[in-house]
C-alpha cells in the first residue's frame, strides 16, 4: 500500500483556517489516519514540510493563499509552475513552495505531490472564515475523498 | 578618481532572508556615506500591553507567540524572571531539562540560518534552492540538525512552533524514559555530523573585516550560558538581570518601529559570536578541541564569524543534550507548588540571537500590572548600522549598486536579525549624488 500524507496548512486567523478545515472534513467523511495514512494540520512548518513528506509515496497538500481571485477558488498548482508563485506569502521569508522547490532540488520530493490553494479573504485573529471558504473547503474534500476512495479501490 | 567620488542612493526595497520586514536606505554623496538607515516597519506588536492583567500561569503561553523561530527563548526567560520573584526553586530535574529545552531551540534555530538562511551568500547563490544544486550533501544535513532541533523542542514542549510545556514552577509534564532513550540516540548520531558542519563551516572563505565592538552576552560560573546566568560585556563588567537599566537604555528613532538599544551610549553586539567571544572558555572539551583546530582566534573581530559560531554552537547543544538527558529519570512531579507575589521580576537568557531580557511588575494575585521585554534584534539594531557603515568603508564604496546592495545583506543576515520580535527586513534604497 502506498504511503500518504495529507496535510492542512493554516493558522486560526479568519480564512487562513481553509487547510484545516479541509483536514476536518476529510476526518468526517472517515478519512482515518492512522497506517499508511498520515493526516495533520500544519501551520508555518518551513524547511520542516520537506521531511514530514519524504518518505511518502504521495502527498497532498492544502494551503491559503490570496491571489487576484474570489474567496473560495481553488487551484491546484503544477510542478512546473511552482517557480512562478514562490516570494508569495510565509512568516518567515521561506514559504510552502518554497520548501518543495528545496524539495525537489534535493530529491526529496514524493513521487507525487498535490498542492492545492484555496483563495482566502480576511485572514485576522478572531474571526470567523467566510461563507465561501466553508463552501470550498466542502467541495474540495468530497472531490479529495472521492480520488482516496478511488485510488483505495 | 572621479569613479571612487561619484554619488549613489541604494534603496533595498524589502530585505530577503530574515525574519520580518525592513528595509536599508543608503546615500553616499562625493564618496562618503551621508546617510544609513536599517529601517523596521512592521508594525508594534504591543505585546506588553498585552500582557497586563495576564494571569502569570499564562504568561509563558502567551510570549512564545512573540516568535516562530525562538518561542522557548521567550518562555523560559519569563519562567526565570517570575520564578525568582515567587522563591521557587526549581527541581533539580527541571532545571536540567529547561537547558535541554533550550538547547533544542539553539539546534533548530542555528541550522536554519547556517544552510537556509546566511550560507548561499557564501557560495554566490541568491537563495537555499541554489545552493542545494551545488552543496546538495550539506543543505540535507542542514535540514536533518534543524529536525533534531524541533524534535527535542517537541519532545518537553509538546510540538516545535509555540510550544506549550512551560509552566511557572517546571514543567507541565516529564517524557517518558522510553522517549528520552530514543532522542539520545539521535542526539547521539548527530555528534559526527556538527562536527563535519564546524569544519565545513570553518572552510566557507569569509569576507575580512575588523571591527572594533563591544560583545553582550549572558554568563555563568561554570556553563557557556543560554538559560540562566548574569549579563557579560567585554570590557569586563557583570551585570545582574535587576540591574539592566543601569547600563542600557532604549530610544525611539525616527526610521524604525522597533527601538534602538545603547550600552552606555554605544552600539553592542549580541549573538553567537558575541558569546563565543566571552563564553569560549566554557566550551565543552570536545567543543574546545574542535574550536581550536579550526584555528578561529578569539575574540573575533569579524562579524562573518557569526556563521562560525552557530556551527559551534550546535555541536555545544547537542553535547549539552546528550549529557543531561544521559542522567534523565522521569520526576515524581515536573513542576514546583508556586505562591504569586507582588514585585519587580527581571530575567534574561539567550536566545539564538542573542541576550533577551524580560521585566515584570507583578501583583498580589499574580498578575501582570506592566511588561518590559527587549529582544536581540533591537538591541544589534544600533551594532547594525555601526556595521554596515565601517564593512561598506571596507568593502569600497565605488563597487556597482548590485554589489553593494548584496554586501549590505551579508552584513545584516550576519546578525540573523528577527525582525517580527524586534517590532515591534531589507528594503534597500541606495542614493548617489
Amino acid at each position: 500500500m502506498r504511503r500518504l500524507c495529507i496535510l492542512g496548512i493554516g493558522s486560526p486567523s479568519g480564512d487562513d483556517q481553509a487547510g484545516w478545515m479541509v483536514v476536518d472534513a476529510l476526518l468526517a467523511r472517515g478519512v482515518q489516519t492512522g497506517g499508511e495514512i498520515v493526516i495533520d494540520k500544519l501551520d508555518r512548518p518551513g524547511a520542516t514540510l520537506i521531511t514530514l513528506i519524504e518518505q511518502a509515496d504521495w502527498a497532498i497538500l492544502i494551503d491559503a493563499m490570496q491571489g487576484n481571485g474570489q474567496p473560495g477558488t481553488i487551484r491546484r498548482f503544477d510542478q512546473q509552475d511552482w517557480p512562478a508563485y514562490r516570494g508569495g506569502l510565509s512568516s518567515h521569508g521561506f514559504g510552502v513552495l518554497d520548501a518543495l522547490m528545496l524539495g525537489r532540488e534535493l530529491g526529496s520530493l514524493p513521487p507525487r505531490v498535490d498542492l492545492y490553494g484555496i483563495e482566502i479573504g480576511n485572514a485576522a485573529p478572531d474571526r470567523e472564515s467566510g461563507t465561501g471558504i466553508l463552501a470550498a473547503v466542502q467541495l474540495l474534500a468530497d472531490s479529495l475523498a472521492a480520488e482516496l476512495a478511488g485510488s483505495a479501490a | 578618481m572621479t569613479e571612487q567620488l561619484r554619488s549613489v542612493a541604494i534603496h533595498v526595497p524589502v530585505l530577503a532572508r530574515v525574519e520580518g520586514e525592513g528595509a536599508l536606505d543608503l546615500r553616499v554623496e562625493h564618496g562618503d556615506i551621508t546617510q544609513l538607515r536599517l529601517r523596521i516597519f512592521e508594525p508594534p506588536r504591543f505585546f506588553e500591553k498585552f500582557l497586563e492583567g495576564r494571569h502569570y500561569t499564562e504568561i509563558p503561553d502567551l510570549v512564545a507567540r512573540i516568535c516562530g523561530i525562538c518561542p522557548v527563548a521567550y518562555q523560559v526567560t519569563a519562567a526565570q524572571a517570575l520564578e525568582k520573584l515567587f522563591g521557587v526553586e526549581l527541581s533539580p530535574w527541571a532545571r536540567d531539562m529547561r537547558r535541554v529545552f533550550y538547547c533544542g531551540e539553539w539546534i533548530q534555530s542555528h541550522s536554519l540560518h547556517i544552510h537556509l538562511l546566511a550560507a548561499p551568500d557564501f557560495f554566490g547563490c541568491s537563495n537555499a534552492i541554489e545552493l542545494a544544486k551545488i552543496a546538495p550533501d550539506e543543505v540535507r544535513r542542514g535540514l536533518r540538525i534543524q529536525a533534531l532541533g524541533n524534535e527535542l523542542m517537541d519532545l518537553f514542549g509538546a510540538r516545535s512552533v509555540h510550544p506549550v510545556g512551560v509552566r511557572i514552577g517546571g514543567f507541565h509534564g516529564a517524557p517518558s524514559l522510553a522517549r528520552i532513550q530514543i532522542m539520545r540516540d539521535k542526539l547521539r548520531a548527530a555528534l559526527p555530523e556538527a562536527e563535519t558542519l564546524i569544519r565545513w563551516a570553518a572552510a566557507i572563505p569569509m569576507p575580512q573585516d575588523d571591527q572594533a565592538f563591544v560583545s553582550v552576552a549572558t554568563q555563568h560560573p561554570t556553563d557557556y550560558a543560554i538559560e540562566t546566568g548574569g549579563v557579560g560585556v567585554s570590557d569586563g563588567r557583570f551585570i545582574e538581570a535587576d540591574a539592566f537599566d543601569a547600563h542600557f537604555a532604549e530610544q525611539h528613532v525616527p526610521h524604525s518601529t522597533a527601538l534602538f538599544s545603547t550600552y552606555h551610549d554605544q552600539p553592542y553586539l549580541v549573538g553567537p559570536l558575541a558569546r563565543l567571544n566571552l563564553n569560549h572558555a566554557r566550551l565543552p572539551e570536545p567543543v574546545k578541541a574542535l574550536l581550536a583546530e579550526s584555528s578561529l582566534a578569539l575574540p573575533s573581530r569579524n562579524l562573518f564569524h557569526s556563521l562560525r559560531a552557530r556551527a559551534v554552537e550546535i555541536l555545544l547543544a547537542l553535547h549539552e543534550a546528550l549529557r543531561l538527558l544521559d542522567a534523565y529519570r522521569v520526576p515524581d512531579s515536573p513542576w514546583e507548588p508556586v505562591t504569586p507575589r507582588a514585585g519587580i521580576a527581571t530575567g534574561c537568557t539567550e536566545a539564538p540571537r542573542g541576550l533577551l531580557w524580560h521585566r515584570y511588575e507583578m501583583d498580589e494575585d499574580g498578575r501582570v500590572l506592566s511588561a518590559r521585554i527587549v529582544p536581540p534584534t533591537s538591541q544589534n539594531q544600533g551594532r547594525i548600522e555601526e556595521d554596515l557603515r565601517l564593512s561598506l568603508l571596507n568593502f569600497g564604496l565605488d563597487h556597482p549598486d548590485d554589489a553593494l546592495r548584496l554586501h549590505c545583506e551579508k552584513v545584516i543576515r550576519n546578525y540573523d536579525p528577527c525582525i517580527s520580535c524586534a517590532t515591534h527586513f531589507l528594503r534597500f534604497k541606495l542614493d548617489r549624488s
